[in-house]
């Protein structure tokens, strides 16, 4: 079960009409860097033009520039990120990020750990991880360029974090996923439903291991770039009914989360999740949990 | 003394970090704050503000969060216009028709902090005959620019 048609129609069964996308790129402000530098007018002088994204605080298009964005002295002193616009959404959900103690799961190749950094002014502490030490060094580059202090970073399996006997206040699980078409225009050839059932049984695991390190009044945001509900509000259903999680509202763009599924219902707290379907964005999906607390 | 303190001594200044929050990890050198330093753990990646590493052939490669510490208290600065910023971080020396400021030494040999017009440090150099006298000669040899981290993403 693969192929172009094969997703589009799955699309379509869940509300959505497939369009092609042309995603326009993006950036983050790390305020804590860029301070009264009155970046926008600085970048305009070099040629990149820059847009407000409406729905981020720091976020900014880059409808125009003359030379890439990724490469002027601005964005080599960490004054700004290149992050795709709806990647930008998972770390914004979370309550008072100073002075926590914050675990990024799944952190590699690190654009939200330095945006959970600065929205934290570098107080408190991060604790990120990944399995794959090779992205460990883009991943070092970006603490390095963005100036971050307050992070530590292992690699080490997310499964595995409760090897660090460390109880969080704040967990951000960005999880491996299937990815989407508006990033890899390969991706209906690449992609199988075996690969996405695979990626939600991983997902599941990682959710599992995870949730033991959440303090009780903690924090978990969970986070894909997968338009597949297996990777998104199944899993979501499932931590609810086998996790001792709630779902909280969360306050972004998006439709809610879908309560039926392939004629499946879902718990009613799924609609409190967030479904980006590729638009101005990339496709992404996102959900905001909490332990059940005992009455 | 340590690697880092070596290098500020280059410059004619002294600082010190409380060694209790400093870790070596792979010759690379982090300073960590109170919090970290107590969940820290032995095999840890990367932690903390990296300071700098050894390099292969046993020089000491400054972070760019060590320069910025430095540029409120070393002499040796000079100030480059944008012209020469952006050849600067492109790896090229620094020619005297595009320094705008120079504070503290000119002699040949010493290090210098280049910075650009609104006081970023861009990397550090040293000294050539060509920021005492005319307009043709380099100033700077550069010696580290911020272009590294692109240089260093190709090469990863």
């Amino acid at each position: 079960m693969s192929g172009k048609q094969f997703f589009i129609d799955r699309y379509a069964k869940l509300g959505w009409q497939f369009k092609e996308i042309q995603l326009t790129q993006s950036i983050r402000i790390n305020q804590t860097n860029a301070k009264a530098k009155n970046l926008p007018v600085r970048l305009r002088k070099l040629g990149v033009d820059t847009e407000k994204i409406l729905f981020l605080p720091m976020g900014y298009w880059i409808p125009r520039s003359v030379v890439s964005p990724g490469a002027t002295a601005e964005y080599l002193l960490g004054l700004y990120s290149i992050q795709e616009a709806a990647a930008q959404i998972p770390a914004l959900l979370f309550t008072a990020l100073g002075g926590k103690m914050v675990l990024d799961a799944c952190a590699a190749p690190g654009g939200k750990t330095t945006q959970l950094a600065d929205l934290m002014n570098n107080s408190g502490s991060i604790i990120a991880l990944d399995i794959n030490k090779t992205r460990l060094t883009a991943m070092a580059n970006h603490l390095d360029r963005c100036h971050i202090s307050n992070t530590a970073v292992y690699n080490l399996d997310a499964r595995q974090a409760n090897t660090l006997n460390l109880n969080f206040d704040r967990i951000l699980l960005d999880v491996p996923c299937s990815g989407n078409f508006t990033s890899d225009d390969q991706w209906f050839r690449r992609r199988t439903l075996a690969d996405i059932e695979q990626n939600s049984k991983v997902q599941k695991e990682i959710l599992s291991a995870v949730v033991k390190c959440l303090s009780p009044n903690g924090e978990m945001v969970y986070s894909t770039c997968s338009l597949e509900p297996e990777e998104d509000e199944l899993n979501m259903d499932w931590a609810v009914k086998n996790l001792g999680l709630c779902i909280q509202k969360v306050d972004c763009i998006g439709v809610d989360g879908l309560t039926e599924v392939f004629g499946k219902k879902l718990d009613s707290q799924v609609a409190n999740c967030k479904r980006i379907w590729p638009d101005q964005t990339q496709g992404f999906f996102v959900s905001k949990l909490k332990k059940v607390q005992a009455s | 003394m340590r690697p880092y303190e070596v290098f500020a001594s280059r410059f004619g200044v002294r600082i010190a970090f409380n060694s209790e929050l400093i870790v070596e990890m792979n010759q690379r050198y982090y300073l960590l704050n109170p919090r970290l330093k107590k969940i820290m753990q032995a095999d840890f990646y990367y932690g903390g503000l990296y300071l700098g590493k050894i390099g292969p052939n046993g020089g000491f490669f400054p972070s760019f969060n060590l320069l910025n510490m430095l540029i409120a208290i070393v002499a040796n600065k000079i100030v480059i216009n944008q012209k020469a910023a952006w050849l600067f971080i492109c790896g090229r020396d620094v020619f005297r028709s595009g320094v705008v400021k120079i504070m503290g030494s000119k002699h040949k040999g010493d290090v210098t902090l280049v910075l650009n017009e609104f006081g970023e440090c861009l990397g550090f150099g040293s000294v050539m005959d060509g920021l005492a006298s005319s307009e043709g000669e380099v100033a700077v040899r550069n010696v580290l620019d911020v272009g590294d981290f692109l240089r260093r993403e190709k090469r990863s």
